[in-house]
C-alpha cells in the first residue's frame, strides 16, 4: 500500500494548524513553545514528503538544517523560560506584560 | 634675536602677564601689580630694541592662522616707520601710566583685576599697532574694546561705571559693524586684506580706490576714536579709574582709530577725506563748547580729548596723515600728563572730582600743579611746548586748504585755552572749598615721577629734530611738504599770531570771567540759559535715549512677540507636539501581551504575502 502525497500534506497542514492555534490561544509559555516546535515539524514533514515525491534530496537537506536550528533554539528558549520562572515564579503569558507601556 | 622675534616678545610679554594674573594672582593684588609693571617695562625694552634694529626696510613676518578652502587668514607684523613711532609712544606712555597706577590703585580691593586688565589692554594695543592685515587689526580692535569695557567697569559696584562700560561697548559695536562689512568688502574688492598688498594694488591702479570701502572702514574709526555721532561713550567712560582714562581714553586706544586711518590712508579718495576733515573740525569745536558745561575735572579733560581727536582727524582729512600722527603723539604726552595730574589731584582730594569743591591745590600739591600747568600750556599750543608744533602744523594745513576749516579750528584753539583756563583758575588757586581739598597732600613718588617725565616730554615731544632716527619719518616728510607749499610762510605767521592770541585771550579771558578760586560757575550765574545749553551737549544722550527706549524698544517687543508665538510656539512646540503624537500612536501598538505581538506578526505576514502575490497594489 502506498500513501499518496496529499495525505502527507493534509497531516502536515493539520499539525501546522494545531501548532498555530496553540501559539495563539494557549497561555502557558512552555506549551506555546511546544506548539512552535510542532509547526516546525509540520513543515519538516511536508519537506520530506515533497522530497520523496520529487525523488530529489533537496527537501531532506532542508530538514536537517531545520532540526539543527530547532535544537539550538530549544536549548536557548528553555533556558530563557527557566530563568523567567526563577525570576517571576510564573510562565503564564498574561502575567508577562512588563513591556506594556 | 631677529627683529620679528623681538616684536613677538614685546607682544607676548603683556599677554603672559595677563594670563598669570588671571590664573594665579587674582587675590594677590600687589604681586599682580608688580608683574604688570614688569611686563610694561618689558614692552618698553623690546620696543627699544626693535626700533634700534629697524633698518630702511620695514619688518615683515607672517604666519597662516586659519585656512578655509582658498581663503586664508594670516597673523603678521608690518613694522614700518609709522608703527615704530606709535609703538615707541604706546610703550613709553604705557609704562609711565603703569607706574602711576602703582600709587593710584595702591588701596584698591581689586588690584589684580585692574592690573590684569591693563596688561591685556597693552597686548591688544600692540596687536593693533603691529598688525599687517585688516582682519588681525579687527581681532585686536575688539580685544581693545573688551579691555576698555573691563577697565571702565572697574568700580563695578557703582551704577555709573556699570552703565558707562556697557555704553562704551555697545556704541563701539555700532562702529565696528561698519568696519567689519568694510573688511569683507575690501577682501572681495582686492582679494586680500593685507595692508601692503592693498597699497600696491591701489598704486598700480588708482581706479581701485572705492569710497564705499573707505567710508565703511571709517566707521570703525568713528566708534573707537569717539567721533561724531558716536562720541557719546567717551565722557561717560570717565567713570573708570583715572589711570585708565589716561592710558585708554586719552593717549592710546582712542588714538588707535586715527592710527588705523593713517595705516590705510592710501584707500581714501578725496571725497571721504573731505568728509573726515569736516567731521573732525566740527567735533573739535563742538567738544570745545561742551567742556564749558562740565564741572567734573575728568569730563572736562574728556571733552578736551574729543576736541583734540577732532584736530587729528581734520589733519588726516586735509591729506596730512603725518601731521595727524604728530598731533597724536604730542597729544598722548600732554593729555596723559593732564589725566595723571588730574588723577593725582583726585587721589590727593580723596576722590573728589568736582572742580568747584577743589581750590588751592597749588600750595598743597606743588609738583602735580606745576606739571599740570606744563600740560595745559602744551595743550593750549604755547610756543615751544609740544602741542604748539603739531597744532600749528594742523592750522597751517587747514589755512592752506579751506578758510572755513581754518576759522573753526582757530575757534577751537580759543575754546581750548578758555576751558583749560577755567579749570586751572578754579582748581589750583584760591582757598580750598571742601574738607577733602583742604586735606589734600602731594602724591607719592611712584605717582609724581611719571608726571615729571611726561612734563618733560610735553615740552620736548614737539621737537621733531630730537626724535630717534627710526621714528617720525612720515611726520618729517609731511612737515617738509607743508613747508614748501605755496603761501606757507604767510600762513605760518598768521597762525603764529592767531595761535598765540588764542591762548593768551583764552587764559586771560577765563581769568577775568571765572575769577580765581570762585565757588560757583560764573557762566551759570550770569547766563544760566547759555550754561544749560552747553551742559546739555546738544541733547545727544537724550536723543539716543529716546531712540533706544521708544523706537528700538518697540521693535524689540515686536520681535519678542514673533519669537514667542511664531518660533517658540509654532515651530518649536509645534514640531515637538507632532513628533509626540506619532510617538503616542506607535506606543499604543505595544500592548505588552505576547499574543498581541503574534497577531501583529500574522498580520505582517499576510500583508507581505498580499504584496508579494500582487493582491494589493
Amino acid at each position: 500500500m502506498t500513501v499518496g502525497l496529499n495525505a502527507f500534506l493534509i497531516v502536515a497542514g493539520l499539525l501546522f494548524a494545531v501548532g498555530l492555534l496553540g501559539v495563539t490561544l494557549r497561555q502557558n509559555t512552555l506549551v506555546i513553545y511546544m506548539s512552535l516546535e510542532l509547526m516546525l515539524n509540520a513543515v519538516n514533514l511536508a519537506f520530506v514528503a515533497f522530497s520523496r515525491y520529487n525523488g530529489t534530496m533537496d527537501g531532506n537537506l532542508f530538514v536537517f538544517f531545520i532540526i539543527t536550528v530547532a535544537a539550538a533554539e530549544v536549548a536557548l528558549g528553555l533556558a530563557i523560560i527557566v530563568a523567567l520562572f526563577r525570576r517571576r515564579q510564573s510562565v503564564m503569558v498574561d502575567q508577562l506584560n512588563a513591556l506594556s507601556h | 634675536m631677529t627683529a620679528a622675534q623681538i616684536l613677538l616678545a614685546a607682544l607676548l610679554a603683556p599677554l603672559l602677564s595677563a594670563v598669570l594674573i588671571a590664573c594665579f594672582l587674582r587675590r594677590r593684588g600687589t604681586l599682580a601689580s608688580y608683574l604688570s609693571v614688569a611686563a610694561a617695562a618689558g614692552i618698553c625694552v623690546f620696543s627699544y630694541l626693535a626700533i634700534k634694529a629697524n633698518e630702511a626696510e620695514p619688518i615683515r613676518a607672517a604666519i597662516e592662522w586659519l585656512s578655509f578652502g582658498n581663503f586664508t587668514v594670516s597673523m603678521g607684523f608690518l613694522f614700518d616707520g609709522v608703527a615704530a613711532t606709535m609703538l615707541a609712544m604706546v610703550a613709553f606712555v604705557g609704562l609711565l601710566i603703569h607706574v602711576f597706577s602703582l600709587g593710584y590703585m595702591a588701596d584698591d580691593k581689586a588690584k589684580g583685576r585692574f592690573f590684569g586688565g591693563l596688561s591685556i589692554f597693552m597686548f591688544s594695543m600692540l596687536g593693533i599697532i603691529l598688525a599687517d592685515n585688516l582682519i588681525m587689526i579687527f581681532v585686536f580692535w575688539e580685544l581693545v574694546g573688551f579691555s576698555s569695557y573691563m577697565l571702565i567697569g572697574h568700580y563695578l559696584d557703582t551704577d555709573d561705571a556699570a552703565a558707562a562700560s556697557k555704553k562704551a561697548f555697545i556704541v563701539n559695536r555700532i562702529g565696528d559693524l561698519g568696519f567689519l562689512i568694510g573688511i569683507v568688502y575690501a577682501y572681495w574688492h582686492f582679494g586680500t586684506t593685507n595692508i601692503e598688498a592693498m597699497g600696491a594694488a591701489v598704486n598700480a591702479d588708482p581706479s581701485l580706490i572705492s569710497w564705499v570701502i573707505a567710508a565703511l572702514l571709517m566707521c570703525g574709526f568713528i566708534g573707537k576714536s569717539a567721533q561724531f555721532p558716536l562720541h557719546v561713550w567717551l565722557p561717560d567712560a570717565m567713570a573708570g579709574p583715572t589711570p585708565v582714562s589716561a592710558l585708554i581714553h586719552a593717549a592710546t586706544m582712542v588714538a588707535a582709530g586715527v592710527y588705523f586711518l593713517i595705516r590705510i590712508a592710501f584707500l581714501f579718495p578725496e571725497s571721504v577725506l573731505g568728509g573726515i576733515a569736516i567731521l573732525g573740525t566740527s567735533v573739535a569745536v563742538y567738544a570745545g563748547f561742551c567742556a564749558y558745561g562740565q564741572n567734573d575735572i575728568k569730563k572736562i579733560l574728556a571733552y578736551s580729548t574729543l576736541s583734540q581727536l577732532g584736530y587729528m582727524s581734520a589733519a588726516f582729512g586735509l591729506g596730512f596723515a603725518g601731521i595727524a600722527l604728530f598731533h597724536l603723539i604730542t597729544h598722548a604726552f600732554f593729555k596723559a600728563l593732564l589725566f595723571l595730574g588730574a588723577g593725582s589731584i583726585i587721589h590727593g582730594c580723596h576722590h573728589e572730582q568736582d572742580i568747584f569743591k577743589m581750590g588751592g591745590i597749588l600750595k598743597k600739591m606743588p609738583i602735580t600743579s606745576i606739571t599740570f600747568f606744563i600740560g595745559v600750556l602744551a595743550l593750549c599750543g604755547v610756543y615751544g611746548f609740544a602741542g604748539f608744533y603739531s597744532k600749528d602744523a594742523i592750522l597751517v594745513a587747514g589755512g592752506l586748504n579751506s578758510t572755513a576749516i581754518f576759522a573753526l579750528l582757530t575757534l577751537g584753539a580759543f575754546l581750548t585755552a578758555g576751558y583749560m583756563g577755567r579749570l586751572v583758575w578754579i582748581v589750583f588757586f584760591g582757598e580750598p572749598k571742601s574738607d577733602a581739598a583742604s586735606h589734600a597732600h602731594e602724591s607719592g613718588f611712584s605717582m609724581v615721577l611719571p608726571l615729571i617725565i611726561l612734563a618733560v616730554l610735553s615740552v620736548v615731544g614737539g621737537w621733531i629734530e630730537v626724535w630717534p632716527e627710526a621714528t617720525g619719518e612720515i611726520i618729517r616728510e609731511n612737515l617738509e611738504h607743508l613747508h614748501h607749499a605755496e603761501g606757507h610762510d604767510a600762513m605760518h605767521s598768521k597762525v603764529m599770531i592767531l595761535g598765540s592770541t588764542a591762548w593768551i585771550v583764552g587764559l586771560l579771558g577765563s581769568f577775568f570771567f571765572y575769577g580765581v578760586g570762585k565757588n560757583g560757575d560764573a557762566l551759570q550765574n550770569r547766563a544760566k540759559s547759555v550754561y544749560e545749553f552747553l551742559k546739555a551737549r546738544l541733547w545727544f544722550d537724550e536723543i539716543y535715549g529716546f531712540y533706544v527706549a521708544k523706537i528700538q524698544q518697540r521693535v524689540a517687543v515686536l520681535l519678542s512677540f514673533l519669537d514667542v508665538f511664531l518660533i517658540k510656539g509654532l515651530f518649536v512646540r509645534g514640531s515637538a507636539g507632532l513628533v509626540g503624537l506619532v510617538g503616542a500612536c506607535s506606543r499604543s501598538l505595544h500592548v505588552g501581551n505576547i499574543h498581541g505581538y503574534v497577531y501583529w506578526f500574522l498580520a505582517g505576514i499576510i500583508l507581505l504575502w498580499a504584496l508579494a502575490t500582487g493582491v494589493v497594489l
